[in-house]
């Protein structure tokens, strides 16, 4: 499986992305191939890549959990990455953070290699990302409000009221502004995974990670999260990179999905080329465990019976 | 034979373990210190508040009853030499050179190491830690700094009051059970007391303090696999901190008796 072939992808899905916005009817006309020549419009420029994987390894002593991946996230687009449980999401996604030093390859995220770069241009980057952990990994000394306000009293230079009407309208974006004075221990799994919401966008960041973040949480609440995500991706242009294994969601809320398996990606595209992808994990892992079930026994065997 | 070379094994590994832990430690102290510009009041008084002054009543208990075991255990055989009253130059030299700051360090490796490293722990397993990386919030200007500080200040006021404490309990030991007067155990007890022996038991108690917070801080943002993993921290915390201090106090030891007491 060639995934530098695959690189070309992103861009075919961003131009049709862009297809669908009210595109000048000359760009829509021309051929691809003299676009690409053409003096740049806004229309014909790829958008900028804000996350890209290069070749990326990432080993565990002798275990080999990343096996080169390439991905790449264009601006305002939103990334899915799916798998099983232990197919390396969380691995790549802690690359993606800076917190995993990869064996091989390189992570760029807004054309900074961040592996190369100096602690103080690290935290530059860090403060134009967001990240909604799984548990929400709110500071437990801390209220929510207090865990919203401390990227912004750290990072800005707001006084304490500018800082609590922010607080205000980020709790009150997620529907939390009555848990304010609540400490994280006083709140409910799907409560705390919105205020963590509410303290990843407190610095209005322009890429946003989420590490399962419907996991756990009943139907109802796994809506309102995918209806913020979607939000935020549509109304604030924000970049975002999910990362999860909740089909449903997955699908609501995807520009562009990726499928891993065993470390590797196995297939790369639009939801609806997801939906159709021939490769038989993809079509396992979409189509559920119950068609994964039967297809284990040959049908042969079934009709023979346990007396045949 | 086979159980030589496994105990041989395992005495190996333990030992590169070791080594490798107090690398870094060394590394964990030297960014800590890198950050000491950037150190706010605030935070740094609450961790004195909340490991230096809750500790008080214990540091004083302990160091009572020492005091007091010293008093009794030596007292028998200065009876038999006759010089009874020495009792209280023994115990002011051995409190205040050896055991308050010793005492008042194994203390805080309960209190406060262990609170520290359960705490930190579980703030990594439940990814806080790497929330406050990607905030660009340093965890160790924000965790370990104020906590080092805190405790590494707290330790040197809790070694002066172990200091007191322990001669006390010399004092009464002396005063009720050896018929030693008030005021001739006090004279003795002053003149026992070089004052160069109080910033020594300082010196120790500052570095004893560096020991806990670092060993507790180290074993906190490496701990991984849930509440296991806490309880693992914590205890190695605790463990390892008791053996560096008390190696730190050989080294201190050799260090002020042989070095520095030369005229």
């Amino acid at each position: 499986m060639s995934t530098k072939a695959r690189h070309n992808r992103p861009a075919g899905g961003a131009s049709g992305a862009q297809a669908a916005q009210p595109a000048t009817a000359s760009s829509a006309k021309v051929p691809a191939t003299a676009a690409a020549s053409a003096v740049p419009t806004p229309t014909n420029v790829p958008a900028q890549v804000v996350v890209e994987t290069v070749d990326l390894v990432k080993r565990f002593g002798d275990r080999t959990v990343l096996h080169g991946i390439n991905l790449q996230v264009r601006r305002g687009e939103t990334l899915v990455v799916m798998g099983a449980s232990g197919c390396g999401k969380s691995t790549l996604l802690r690359c993606l953070l800076g917190a995993y030093v990869p064996d091989e390859g390189s992570v760029r995220l807004f054309g900074k290699d961040i592996h190369a770069l100096a602690p103080n241009e690290m935290d530059s980057v860090r403060k134009r990302f967001g990240v909604l952990f799984q548990s929400g990994a709110l500071f437990s000394s801390m209220t929510v409000g207090e865990n919203v306000a401390l990227p912004l009293k750290e990072h800005t230079d707001l006084n304490q009221e500018m800082i609590d009407l922010m607080v205000k309208v980020k709790l009150e974006l997620v529907g939390l502004r009555e848990a304010e004075d609540l400490l994280p221990a006083q709140i409910s799994g799907g409560m705390a995974k919105r205020a963590g919401l509410a303290r990843a966008i407190a610095l209005d960041p322009e890429l946003l990670f989420y590490d399962e973040p419907t996991s756990g949480l009943d139907p109802i609440m796994t809506g309102i999260i995918d209806g913020l995500i979607m939000d935020l991706s549509r109304t604030m242009n924000v970049t975002s990179v999910v990362v999860t294994h909740d089909l449903k969601s997955a699908f609501r809320v995807a520009d562009r999905m990726v499928v891993m398996n065993e470390g590797r990606i196995v297939a790369e595209g639009m939801p609806h080329e997801i939906k159709g992808h021939p490769d038989p994990f993809v079509r396992r892992f979409i189509q559920g465990p119950i068609e994964a079930k039967t297809a284990v026994f040959p049908r042969s065997a079934l009709e023979r019976g346990p007396g045949g | 034979m086979a159980l030589l070379t496994d105990f041989l094994g395992t005495l190996g590994r333990n030992a590169t373990i070791f080594v490798e832990e107090v690398g870094q430690m060394g590394l964990l102290a030297n960014r800590t210190i890198a950050q000491t510009g950037r150190m706010r009041v605030e935070p740094v008084a609450v961790q004195m508040i909340r490991f230096g002054l809750r500790a008080i009543p214990i540091v004083c208990l302990v160091n009572l009853f020492v005091g007091m075991i010293v008093a009794v255990s030596m007292s028998e055989m200065l009876l038999r030499l006759g010089v009874v009253t020495w009792t209280a130059k023994v115990v002011a030299v051995a409190v205040t050179r050896e055991l308050a700051p010793l005492m008042t360090a194994i203390v805080m490796s309960g209190f406060a190491g262990a609170a520290i490293a359960a705490e930190i722990a579980t703030m990594t397993v439940n990814e806080e830690i790497l929330a406050l990386e990607s905030a660009a919030l340093s965890p160790i200007r924000f965790l370990v700094l104020p906590r080092m500080v805190g405790v590494c200040l707290m330790m040197m006021c809790l070694t002066l009051v172990a200091d007191v404490m322990g001669m006390f309990g010399g004092y009464l030991v002396g005063t009720a059970m050896l018929d030693i007067g008030g005021p001739t155990y006090l004279d003795i007890n002053n003149n026992a007391v070089e004052w160069m022996d109080i910033p020594k038991g300082l010196i120790k108690a500052f570095a004893f303090g560096m020991i806990v917070t670092l060993v507790a801080c180290r074993q906190g943002l490496k701990a991984n696999g849930g509440a296991l993993g806490v309880g693992r921290a914590t205890t190695n915390a605790v463990v390892h901190s008791i053996i560096l201090i008390i190696a730190a106090n050989l080294g201190f030891a050799i260090l002020f008796n042989w070095t520095l007491a030369e005229p």
